[in-house]
């Protein structure tokens, strides 16, 4: 769910202690100040970062300054010109932003014992879609043009079975290529009959309902995905760097784990391994999206 | 870009999902409503209960929805996010006038989603365009199970409209790179799509009346067809199973006898998780008796606005469930517990059933519109309740006298426990609540906790409830109007004038503590022994019944069964741990399904055909089920 974040309520939630919407308010070097993107409703995020910040203010002796950027764009933006020292991220995004300002990966989170998940091609199980191959001069949904399972890396199937080349192949061989604005509206316009097949995350169908979820089924499955991560601007001092890497390896550890809800809901984290993103950079490069 | 891959394992938070699914017994997850959004569905169900409950509507817009993730009610919200005007909806309500309030409703919602079809098309960057397409699509919502049920064919096209609003706006990328521009001629048309049918059908000036508020447009309304949105709980219902889950104690399964070999009894198990007994919304919704009493105690959490007045209670009488059996009395009860049913009788909060077959037959007819069920349905729903066992306690004798394992305080509880009192007409709490008669004594008696409903009514007399696992059912009393145990025994202490001390009350509400205790109250759960693995053990073993049923022929029950047991297998897939074996959960209920179908068809060697194949298929899925 988009909630649109007029000025007023940027003003309004700024004054909520050390969590807020707008730039961050304590200068350089006195906190560590992270970076958080909205999934869906700002004021619940609000409420959790305030639960997270301050148990890692605690857990790393420093004040921990929580606010919340409009995107992934701004929070890249944010690390550029020092607002923020910390962000969460997905793992193309990273990758942009590792390339431009030298974004430093140092955590990624884990899903069912995995840092990595993959992509899927959806389809009714009723709909005579059996390959990717008969999904020709159909219409299908995507997430969203800068997501990796929700768009590159299913995309790339096609073009790995030979069906097209490259991205710019694909309006040729589809009938219609939508944005739908996120894996569940992609997941639900495949479901409801609007389009013939979505393309996202290897979980999106536990977003329809339980009849939904049995109505359909997946014909192809991407290379795995490096997880989301945890990055930091360049030049982070690198003590409180690993004073704040130590505080979020806690998380692991089964009396910590319920805190892991207040941070997207992963089920852990393990440090960040670069050399686990060479697919993504290169995906990145083939797609044209990095240099 | 959003951070979608987080947003996929929080389904709970993303997904867009209907309460329930079509007869089964899996409620689905909600996704949350937008503020004015959740105001209007709440309006809407709360408007068709007779009388409307004007103060709960007004509550609607001023107050967030129960569990709302908005701090701000509709009204608020609105103050905030939008130029929309509200006043006519308020006096509309504070008129108390039912049309008008529709009317005012249902325009403010389309104005909405309009104001914000208008900021997508005039936004200055695509991620602005963005946000106004979504939660204009928010708010279409509150309008879309209407269109759908009554003009598939423009829901399908406003659907596609909001695909090409969305992928028209252009993407900002990340710093520029992956920008696309917007295409503003693709989103002028999909919006107009959009925009002329919400005016044709939610922007009238004069609706027509309206007999049932609803989400039809305004073209099916003036129609003679006679479409029917598919019933809804509104926004804050709440009819998940209570987290932790009761532990079911059966007697046969306590002596080590296998369900699959007491037929009857699986059948009747069946029954009570079915919502195909029921009719009316309850079927739509999943509801079945397990919804109310979780194995076979009670749900704390259960909620629906209007029928609720507080979780774990519900006015089973009211105008939802059963219009014709709606006594117009804003009466909602705790829920019961049913452990140890065959000792608890006579059945209901005040005693008025005697037998349990008639309570139950007027559950299913009455309180759920349910069509009369048959005498073996009605033996095997009593063949299985009849098997709920109190829970295990060790610190408790079973003929209710404390053993060492209880703590001093509750020994001292007890001699007050025994103690006659003026106040209680030289009785003691134990003269009703008989230690070795499961702490009840089978009578009816006015306390005093009723508040007469008329001058000189006496109608307050309530069935003495036993004290066994009442530590795991609070709130007490019919109404819930207590919320622990030591509020029990204050509210003794002072109507019945006890003269208890501080230190005298606190060890009387050990000793009920102590005898409302069990050594297990909760399924336990691991990763492997999942909830899944239980259901899944569960709906094998009513579907076992096939074994007595098809040799019978007995068509009706049959299908009974396979409709239940094949919609709540598909259904209870999607909540497995072992994401990879779902297909072959599918397949399973398929074969089921395929039972179904051949008994239709009076094909009954096929049906002998299916039901092997699912016993063996099953069987090599046992490992697997978790």
């Amino acid at each position: 769910m988009a909630i649109r974040m007029n000025r007023r309520m940027l003003m309004m939630m700024a004054g909520a202690g050390a969590v807020s919407l707008s730039a961050p308010l304590l200068a350089q070097g006195t906190a560590l100040r992270i970076a958080f993107i909205p999934q869906e409703n700002p004021e619940k995020l609000l409420g959790d970062i305030e639960a997270i910040t301050g148990w890692l203010a605690a857990q790393i002796g420093v004040p921990v300054e929580g606010f919340v950027t409009i995107d992934h764009a701004a929070a890249v933006e944010a690390l550029r010109n020092g607002d923020a020292d910390i962000s969460f991220m997905g793992a193309l995004p990273f990758v942009l932003a590792e390339s431009e300002i030298g974004a430093v990966p140092l955590l990624s989170e884990v899903y069912r014992g995995a840092p990595s998940y993959t992509g899927r091609i959806f389809v009714r199980r009723d709909s005579g879609i059996a390959s990717l191959a008969d999904l020709r001069g159909r219409d299908i949904a995507f997430a969203d043009p800068i997501s990796e399972s929700g768009y590159l890396y299913p995309l790339a199937e096609f073009e790995r079975a030979g069906l097209i080349d490259g991205p710019d192949g694909a309006g040729a061989f589809f009938g219609r290529i939508f944005f739908a604005g996120g894996y569940q509206q992609a997941m639900q316009a495949m479901a409801e009959g609007l389009v013939d097949a979505a393309g996202a995350s290897q979980y999106a169908d536990l977003l329809l309902t339980p009849d939904q979820q049995a109505d359909v089924t997946w014909i192809a499955e991407s290379e795995p995905i490096p997880s989301h991560l945890v990055i930091a601007r360049p030049g982070l001092d690198a003590d409180l760097q690993g004073r704040f890497i130590d505080a979020m390896m806690q998380l692991n550890e089964p009396e910590n784990r319920d805190r892991l809800r207040y941070l997207y809901g992963p089920d852990g984290y393990v440090l960040a391994d670069s050399g686990a993103y060479d697919g993504v950079r290169e995906m990145a490069r083939r797609y044209g999206l990095l240099r | 870009m959003i951070r979608d891959f987080a947003s996929v394992l929080l389904a709970t938070i993303a997904a867009v999902f209907l309460l329930a699914g079509p007869g089964a017994a899996t409620p689905a997850r909600e996704a949350p409503w937008l503020p004015e959004a959740a105001a209007y569905r709440l309006t809407l169900f709360l408007g068709n209960l007779e009388p409307v409950p004007w103060d709960e509507v007004a509550t609607a817009w001023s107050e967030p929805y129960r569990g709302s993730e908005f701090t701000l009610g509709g009204l608020a919200w609105l103050g905030r996010e939008s130029a929309v005007d509200t006043d006519r909806l308020e006096a509309a309500i504070a008129q108390q006038d039912r049309q008008a309030v529709f009317a005012e409703a249902t325009r403010l919602i389309a104005l909405r989603i309009e104001e914000e079809l208008e900021r997508a098309v005039t936004a200055q960057d695509p991620a602005a365009a963005q946000q106004a397409v979504r939660t204009g699509r928010e708010l279409y919502r509150a309008f879309a199970d209407g269109i759908a049920a009554a003009d598939p064919e423009a829901a399908r096209r406003i659907g596609i409209a909001w695909l090409e609003l969305n992928s028209s706006t252009g993407f900002a990328g990340v710093l520029g790179a992956g920008a696309t521009p917007s295409d503003t001629d693709t989103m002028m048309a999909a919006r107009a799509t959009i925009s002329d049918y919400i005016a044709q059908n939610y922007l009238v000036e004069d609706f027509a009346p309206r007999q049932t508020l609803s989400t039809l447009p305004e073209i099916a309304a003036l129609g003679d067809s006679n479409v029917e949105v598919p019933p809804a709980l509104p926004p804050g219902s709440d009819i998940f199973d209570q987290d932790p889950l009761p532990l079911l104690v059966l007697n046969f399964e306590e002596q080590g006898i296998d369900e699959t070999d007491l037929p009857l009894v699986a059948y009747g198990d069946m029954l009570f998780d079915s919502a195909q007994i029921f009719g009316g919304p309850a079927r739509d919704l999943g509801i079945a008796c397990s919804t109310c009493h979780n194995r076979s105690d009670v749900n704390q959490r259960l909620f629906i606005p209007g029928a609720s007045h507080q979780p774990g209670a519900i006015d089973v009488d009211g105008a939802f469930f059963n219009p014709i059996f709606n006594d117009r009395r804003d009466d909602p009860i705790d829920i019961p517990s049913l452990r140890g049913l065959r000792f608890t009788g006579p059945y209901g909060r005040d005693g008025r059933f005697a037998s349990l077959r008639d309570f139950t037959r007027n559950v299913i007819v009455n309180e759920f519109a349910g069509d009369e069920p048959t005498p073996f349905m009605l033996d095997a729903l009593l063949a299985y309740m009849l098997e709920f066992d109190f829970l295990p306690n060790s610190m408790l004798t079973t003929d209710g006298r404390l053993t060492d394992a209880a703590p001093d305080a509750a020994w001292r509880g007890e001699v007050i426990f025994n103690t006659p009192f003026a106040g209680l007409g030289d009785r003691s709490c134990a003269s009703c609540h008989i230690p070795d008669a499961n702490f009840l004594d089978r009578q009816a008696y006015d306390i005093g906790s009723v508040t007469p409903a008329y001058a000189g009514a006496r109608a307050g007399a309530m069935d003495t409830p036993t004290l066994l696992g009442t530590l795991y059912t609070a709130p007490y009393f019919h109404d819930g109007s207590l919320p622990t145990l030591g509020s029990v025994v204050d509210w003794f202490d002072e109507t019945a004038s006890l003269g208890l001390s501080e230190a005298e009350r606190a060890d009387l509400t050990a000793y009920l503590e102590t005898v409302g205790a069990a050594d297990a109250p909760y399924e336990a759960f691991d990763e492997e022994n999942t909830a899944f693995r239980l259901a899944f053990s569960e709906l094998t073993t009513f579907a076992s019944t096939l074994d007595t049923l098809l040799p019978r022929r007995d068509a009706a029950h049959i299908l009974l069964l396979t409709d239940t047991v094949a919609a709540d297998l598909a259904a209870d897939a999607s909540t497995m741990a072992n994401l990879a074996a779902r297909p072959e959960i599918y397949a399973l209920a398929e074969r089921l399904v395929a039972v179904g179908a051949a008994v239709r068809d009076e094909d009954w060697a096929a049906a002998e055909e299916s039901w092997s194949a699912f016993q063996s298929e099953a069987r090599a899925l046992e490992e697997r089920a978790f």
